[in-house]
């Protein structure tokens, strides 16, 4: 080899040094950019939809978060877990008998937390959900739900599908890339009870606390008082909220169905804790005196320690009452916001006032109904001066009774919107005041031109400005 | 539109003639089916609130039943789970 020609050879193995250094960079730019595209889920997917050719690394393997009974030793933990082929990666300290444990052999989330619940010696499991940025878009962060009925939410994210118009929603995914919620919030939903056991709400169902006594009031209940587990049922005087209507089991699962967990829906909160009440029978009628004896509970439990800041009300009548109105300003002086449906007549609540909803305090907030289209619907009451904002309240998805999905629509489907995206700015400032949440809250909606001269806001709310995502 | 069963409607019928009948003081027969529309009411209580009645906001299917008696029309309201008079006598009623 001649000399020229040994340069010519080093020359263009430098070249590729050079070549294969700038590949290997973007590859590296690569996978950071896409370890911002995971989507929420829990845990990694099932063994069986797994390529057989790729080894799985430790990201994919399950994690679950296990809370063993008190009582249970180091070594039994150690063992049941050696027994399902799996290893306790961590203990958290804080909370006595919670640990974070790695599946080894390729089961799935659910799997897994199924075999500890199946357990004497476990309180609880639950998948490690992995949150993560699902995508940009023009610099702003989305995070998308895995629910099997999410694309059909469009309140929630609308693409335009079904003669929709896209971003005609209240731009959650842009929220949740700030904040899922916190099961440190408690939303009472005052209405014909939850579904508790429903699938997709019973994690994020309220349980009153042992430091909690049980609910008494010398009118209604005995000495012991009602053993109020989940809520208050005010329609039988116990405390069993069991929804055999599904009205209310629709508007909790608006706030809170569990997101990212599979199945079902996506509430505007992932996290959350419901309290339900029931006070309208099966029929989805009550009266104004339970309505009261309702919003009295909440005030208890708010006044007895439970973190309980919003009242979701999707319902009411045109009829006013002095009492009614004076218990929700109780409510008002705990900090408490009442979020209230303006009713569906289609008429101008200025003229002709729908209650709760009318009442002129500083903690309630008035909330007309939304269609695909960022159209008000035909259906929709609406004000000036007495109605202050618009959600999405036609063909609205969302949980249903035994154990199912349903759509509805109303103006009692838009009110948990609007109660859910407040319960996500809390999860964000849990101090922040009934005022400041409600004045923050309307300020942050997107203009709407239906809705010019139609709402106090003139606008449909927006969870992301609410939040600060945007 | 939400479906109610053909029997469901049927005992609502039946429901409101036997109602009618009782508040008017006639003889059910003396009581003629006007005709039967379904409809969409505005609220649980389809839109018929009674006094001092709350109802949840949702739109609810349900059937308009008119009944004719002494000349007049009445209007029923109906559900497969309940069944209302509305405005009579300016008042309405949960049957």
């Amino acid at each position: 080899m001649s000399r020229n020609n040994i340069w010519v050879h080093v020359t263009i193995a430098l070249a590729l040094i050079l070549i294969a250094a700038f590949v290997g960079g973007v590859r590296k730019w690569s996978r950071v950019h896409h370890s911002l595209q995971v989507t929420l889920q829990p845990g990694p997917k099932p063994a069986d939809q797994k390529s057989e050719a790729s080894e799985p690394d430790d990201s994919d393997k399950a994690e679950v978060l296990v809370r063993f009974r008190t009582g249970t030793t180091r070594e039994t933990i150690d063992r049941l877990a050696a027994q399902f082929n799996d290893e306790v990666e961590d203990r958290i300290e804080s909370v006595e008998g919670l640990d974070v444990i790695e599946d080894e052999d390729g089961k799935s989330a659910d799997d897994v937390v199924a075999q500890y619940r199946a357990l004497a010696e476990v309180e609880y499991a639950e998948a490690n959900s992995k949150i993560a940025l699902d995508h940009e878009d023009a610099g702003r962060k989305h995070v998308h739900a895995d629910d099997e009925m999410f694309s059909r939410q469009w309140g929630l994210s609308n693409n335009g599908e079904n003669g929709g118009r896209a971003g005609a929603d209240i731009s959650a995914m842009r929220a949740w890339a700030v904040t899922t919620g916190s099961e440190q919030i408690v939303v009472a939903v005052i209405d014909s009870g939850v579904d508790y056991g429903h699938p997709d709400l019973i994690r994020n169902i309220w349980t009153r606390p042992e430091i909690i006594k049980a609910y008494h009031d010398d009118d209604l209940t005995s000495d012991e008082g009602i053993d109020d587990v989940h809520g208050f049922n005010v329609v039988d005087d116990d405390g069993d909220p069991m929804d055999r209507n599904g009205h209310g089991t629709h508007c909790a699962g608006i706030i809170g169905a569990e997101g990212g967990n599979g199945i079902g829906i996506a509430g505007v909160n992932w996290n959350v804790k419901i309290m339900p009440l029931r006070f309208m029978d099966d029929d989805g009628a009550g009266t104004t005196k339970d309505a009261i004896e309702a919003i009295n509970y909440v005030i208890d439990r708010k006044r007895a320690g439970v973190n309980v800041r919003i009242i979701s009300a999707s319902w009411g009548s045109n009829t006013r009452s002095r009492a009614l109105e004076d218990v929700i300003r109780k409510a008002y002086a705990e900090g408490i916001l009442f979020v209230a449906a303006a009713g569906n007549d289609g008429s101008d609540n200025d003229q002709k006032p729908h209650y709760p909803s009318s009442y002129n305090l500083g903690n309630i907030i008035s909330v007309a109904a939304l269609n695909r289209n960022d159209q008000l619907t035909s259906f929709s009451n609406y004000g000036a001066k007495s109605v202050n904002v618009a959600a999405p309240g036609e063909e609205i998805l969302s949980t249903w009774l035994e154990h199912g999905f349903t759509e509805k629509k109303g103006t009692s489907m838009a009110t948990p919107f609007v109660a859910g995206v407040a319960a996500l700015m809390l999860s964000q400032n849990p101090k922040m005041s009934v005022d400041d949440l409600r004045a923050r809250l309307l300020q942050s909606v997107d203009p709407v031109a239906s809705l010019k001269g139609r709402v106090s806001s003139g606008g449909r709310i927006n969870a992301a400005k609410a939040v600060g995502a945007d | 539109m939400g479906q109610i069963e053909p029997q469901a409607i049927a005992e609502a019928l039946v429901h409101a003639r036997t109602d009618l009948a009782h508040r008017l003081g006639v003889n059910e027969p003396d009581i003629t089916e006007g005709s039967v529309e379904p409809a969409e009411f505005a609220n649980a209580a389809l839109g018929a609130p009674v006094a001092d009645e709350m109802s949840a906001q949702v739109i609810t299917p349900g059937w308009r039943i008119y009944l004719r008696a002494k000349g007049k029309t009445y209007e029923y309201r109906a559900t497969a789970r309940q069944l209302r008079l509305f405005n009579f006598n300016g008042e309405n009623y949960r049957i």
